[in-house]
């Protein structure tokens, strides 16, 4: 056998990633204390290589220069799977006796795949529902978009919205279907906006067109924020081209600049456009409507009972689709997405669905019984012989 | 000779359970165990007054019985009574725990330098605790030792002034000897009460002594429905949904009979058992017991026998029994290793045995009780893995024979019991489950089958430690002993990685049913990825003559640290959708307990020439 083949093949090689894994999941879990389930997830799990470094957590001794380095999820992930691999096509031979150990590392590969999967291609977003009313789209508030607005037609709005991934960079960026361009002179991933009297702010306002042009503003960069609950504002200073590359003016836009203020408008000839930097929003072929939600507590507590929403799927005509109960543990899958109950306001007036498209949702199932029946199997028959040679003395 | 022994085993065995069966007082003919068994509803559960006794008195002073003045000792129901019933004498008692009344700053109280305190003892220091509670650390995991004393204390004040109201108003003697008439005057009052403020809202004449004698009900029962604690009027018709029928306190009851609703019998009833209770007139007082009792029994049929059944458990506290003989099951297998091997084995094996179904008949206990699988919260955990542990190592006992598997599934069983029992006071083990738990099919199947896989775990590493220990001070410990050993171990590691693997997935699943994602990194999550990890590592590292017996071993204990971790340590972290249990000095003991099991590691790794076992000297060559 070829030494590199042997390398990856060997079962020393399984022990030193199993055990690379379990530090790396240990310290991945500590992490989250500072930097919240989404971020870390993010630096250990989808990655190739992290960096850990020891938080401050003894007062007065200073801890923060202990680093330790540590492959990340996907290149441990990735050895796995060649290990694994590797070791089928040298070492083992499908046999009956062998065949729950197949089951087992089968299951494991695809287990590996559809976190890949999960990790590319699924998307999460929350959406809110008044009693009474409907919606058609989700939001999630861990990211943002800059939208334009077409509001001219009556039957329908023209959205065209610019991811702030792209606009981060401060490159100049035409806007599609539009004669439009849109430069940030300014990105702030979270930031602070209040009332100034000009002078004592931090950062000198830029802005001339839009809220920003009518009432003195200042903006204060912050650090993001990973704890669980933190929404951070994102923020910018963007200045729109029209089509001879004539500037049209600089607007300030963040997220808490939402539907409570007037729309900032960028007018170009006769075109007109509401211009917003609002979370990113994920549009669906239907509407969800809200026919009551229910919230029991045990008497006496705050301790719930029980949440559960009444909701018609419907058309964009409003025709009923679909109605269904959602409560804890009982989503509603519709469309390709799946619909949760996660979360109430507004003194159990709205409900907040969790929306989750994730199109491998189902391997996990499969390697998981393909897994448990490959281990059943074989620690059964290992049982199995040990007791029957118990009983043969 | 050899039936001599067993017969001894016997009567101590015999005597350990005897000693633990709770002499019934008679109290001059007062029917205290009826009292006992008394429906309330607190937490959203119906359960005896026993219960909130207990618990109340656990939170107070961390046990579940009262010392009076007098040297008396008094159990907690008693205690209650006198509580409710004759306040003056309970203000007497030291209940309130104090860790360390001299580090408090208050004058006076460090004087006296003990650690329990009577109402009556603390009653000078009010203003003081109060002003320093108002100036604590809002945000309470940030708070210092102290500071958690002081809200400790100021918490443990607020508990028994809103304990004390529960059965009726407080007050001096004459207002408590006098309750029937308050309650009379008050019922014969309301009519023209209302008519009276009517008639002032409308100008018209009316007669300011009804107005303000009214006035003076409605102000009084007002404060009350606000503090008083449990809620111990059934409403007169129960809901559909029997957990969501709402019961009232006495307050509640009270303020409601202005709506034009009659007093309900059972708040006259329990008027009638403190008039009765404070006049020595036992005869009145079991008969409001009863009138009590069969009010209930009318209405909820099925849960008055639980409430009875409660009251009767927690009087035989089958853990606190088991906690015991499983020290003694040790106790004598230990012995049994040194000498005299097959008597002491076979007496070990059969108290484990019972013991075991004693434990078992507690889970099952419980379950029926709370309506639900055995593993619910953190403390019943705490239970469930030590069941697991001495489930597998009376089996494995069975098989082998030799007392290492009985003698360490008797320590963990001990040792959970132990963990259990501190986990306890905190108050009520069999509270409601939050929505989002709520689902029986997967507390039944996930929870138990990964709960089953910490059991494993701990059952191997401690093997594991006992495998160090022989093999290193033990002469009589041959090659075959560490191989049947290894093979123990190996066979329970392949059992809890099973376990853990299909629990894990089986979370999985539930995560995505709940909460859409197959796999959040939540902690908890990582915590049984972890064991699972663990667990594949050991078998790998066998499978591929990477490490032997001894590697073996030591690769089980380290499967202590990371099942504790994932047990215990993720709790600590304070983040995710798992963390309901989060337990304050549990850091401290986490760490130590990471530290002893990397020491016996550290024991361990040392090289063969210090070990003096046969095992070992056939290793060296």
């Amino acid at each position: 056998m070829k030494p590199a083949l042997k390398f990856f093949s060997s079962l020393k090689l399984t022990v030193v990633l199993l055990t690379l894994s379990l530090l790396l999941i240990f310290f991945g879990t500590l992490d989250q204390v500072e930097y919240g389930i989404w971020e870390t997830q993010k630096r250990y799990f989808e990655s190739f290589i992290v960096v850990w470094s020891c938080p401050d957590f003894i007062p007065n001794i200073n801890l923060s220069w202990i680093h330790l380095p540590l492959p990340g999820g996907y290149l441990l992930g990735g050895l796995l799977f060649i290990n694994l691999l590797a070791a089928h096509a040298t070492r083992f031979k499908l046999t009956w006796k062998k065949s729950g150990l197949f089951c087992i590392h089968f299951g494991l590969i695809l287990l590996l795949v559809s976190e890949l999967i999960t990790d590319i291609v699924s998307e999460e977003s929350q959406m809110p529902i008044n009693e009474g009313s409907d919606a058609n789209y989700s939001e999630t508030v861990l990211d943002n978009e800059l939208v334009l607005i077409d509001r001219s037609n009556s039957d329908y709005d023209s959205v065209h919205a610019i991811p702030v991934d792209l606009l981060k960079k401060g490159k100049r960026l035409s806007i599609p279907e539009t004669d439009l361009s849109v430069q940030a002179l300014k990105y702030y991933p979270n930031a602070s906006i209040a009332r100034s009297s000009g002078a004592q702010a931090l950062e000198k306002p830029i802005g001339n067109k839009g809220l920003i042009q009518r009432m003195s503003l200042s903006v204060t960069p912050k650090p993001k924020e990973y704890t669980e609950d933190a929404i951070n504002t994102a923020t910018a200073y963007v200045e729109i081209f029209d089509a001879n590359n004539e500037s049209l003016g600089v607007w300030l836009v963040s997220n808490v600049i939402d539907d409570r203020f007037p729309p900032q408008v960028v007018q170009s000839g006769n075109q007109s456009y509401e211009l917003a930097l609002r979370f990113k929003r994920y549009y669906h072929p239907f509407k969800v409507e809200l026919v009551d939600f229910k919230h029991d507590k045990y008497p006496g507590t705050d301790v719930p009972y029980n949440f559960s929403s009444e909701v018609y799927v419907k058309d964009m005509d409003n025709s009923i689709k679909q109605k269904a109960l959602i409560y804890m543990n009982h989503p509603l899958r519709y469309g390709g997405l799946t619909f949760y109950q996660a979360s109430f306001a507004n003194e159990d007036t709205t409900s907040i669905f969790q929306v989750v498209k994730n199109p491998g949702w189902l391997i996990p199932y499969i390697s998981v019984l393909l897994m448990g029946f490959g281990m059943s199997f074989q620690f059964g028959m290992h049982f199995l012989r040990f007791l029957k040679k118990e009983r043969n003395g | 000779m050899k039936k001599l022994f067993y017969i001894v085993i016997a009567l101590l065995a015999t005597s350990i359970v005897y000693k633990h069966i709770p002499q019934e007082p008679i109290e001059n003919g007062f029917n205290i165990q009826g009292f006992a068994e008394l429906p309330v509803q607190v937490g959203g559960r119906i359960k005896p007054l026993d219960s909130v006794a207990r618990n109340t008195l656990l939170i107070l002073s961390g046990r579940q019985y009262v010392i009076t003045p007098k040297g008396e000792k008094i159990s907690s129901i008693h205690w209650f009574m006198d509580l409710c019933m004759r306040p003056e004498l309970a203000d007497t008692y030291r209940i309130f725990k104090i860790e360390s009344p001299d580090e408090l700053g208050l004058d006076g109280l460090e004087e006296k330098s003990k650690r329990y305190y009577s109402y009556n003892d603390l009653q000078p220091h009010f203003e003081d605790i109060q002003n320093l509670f108002l100036n604590l650390e809002p945000e309470v995991k940030k708070r210092t030792a102290y500071e958690r004393q002081i809200a400790k204390i100021y918490d443990g004040l607020y508990l028994y002034n809103t304990t004390l109201q529960s059965l009726h108003p407080t007050g001096d003697a004459e207002r408590l000897d006098r309750l029937a008439d308050e309650y009379q005057s008050y019922e014969s009052i309301i009519g023209l009460g209302l008519e009276a403020i009517r008639a002032q809202q409308n100008n018209e004449t009316y007669d300011p002594k009804i107005l303000n004698s009214f006035i003076a009900f409605g102000d009084s029962y007002l404060t009350l429905s606000k503090t008083s604690r449990l809620r111990i009027i059934p409403p007169e018709t129960v809901s559909k949904e029997l957990v969501l029928s709402d019961w009232k306190n006495v307050g509640l009851e009270l303020l409601d009979a202005m709506k034009g609703e009659s007093l309900s019998p059972v708040l006259k009833s329990y008027a009638q058992l403190t008039m009765a209770y404070r006049s020595n007139d036992s005869v009145t007082f079991n008969q409001g017991i009863e009138s009590i009792q069969n009010n209930f029994k009318l209405q909820y049929p099925k849960a008055e026998k639980r409430v009875q059944f409660e009251r009767w458990f927690n009087d035989f506290k089958p853990f606190a029994l088991s906690i015991q003989l499983y020290v003694f099951a040790f106790l004598l297998l230990v012995i049994s290793w040194l000498n005299w091997t097959v008597p002491l084995n076979r007496s070990a094996f059969w108290i484990l045995t019972l013991t075991l179904i004693l434990h078992t008949f507690g889970l099952l206990a419980r379950m029926y009780i709370q309506g639900r699988p055995p593993v619910t919260n953190l403390y019943s955990s705490a239970v469930f893995v030590g069941w697991g542990a001495v489930f597998l190592g009376v089996f494995i006992e069975k098989i082998y024979k030799n007392g290492v598997g009985g003698a360490m599934a008797s320590l963990i069983g001990f040792a959970t019991l132990i963990i259990a029992h501190h986990l306890a006071m905190t108050g009520d083990t069999l509270e409601m489950m939050r929505a989002v738990l709520d689902s029986n099919f997967w507390l039944a199947t996930h929870v138990i089958i990964i709960t089953f896989g910490y059991s494993a775990m701990f059952l191997a590493g401690a093997l594991g430690i006992a495998f160090i220990f022989m093999g290193l001070f033990s002469k009589n410990f041959t090659k075959e002993n560490a191989r049947s050993l290894a093979n123990m171990v190996y066979g329970i590691t392949c059992f809890a990685a099973l376990f853990s693997l299909v629990g894990t997935i089986l979370g999985g699943i539930w995560a995505d049913q709940s909460w859409g994602r197959f796999w959040g990194w939540d902690p908890k999550e990582n915590g049984a990825l972890m064991i699972v990890l663990m667990g594949a590592i050991v078998l790998h590292a066998r499978w591929g003559a990477i490490c032997k017996e001894r590697g073996i071993m030591l690769l089980a204990i380290a499967g202590n640290i990371i099942t504790a971790w994932s047990w215990f340590g993720t709790n600590l972290l304070g983040v995710g959708l798992h963390s309901y249990g989060f337990t304050d000095s549990g850091f401290f003991w986490m760490l130590l307990f990471a530290i002893s099991q990397v020491f016996m590691m550290g024991l361990g790794l040392l090289p063969w020439k210090y070990w003096m076992s046969d095992y070992a000297r056939s290793r060296c060559l």
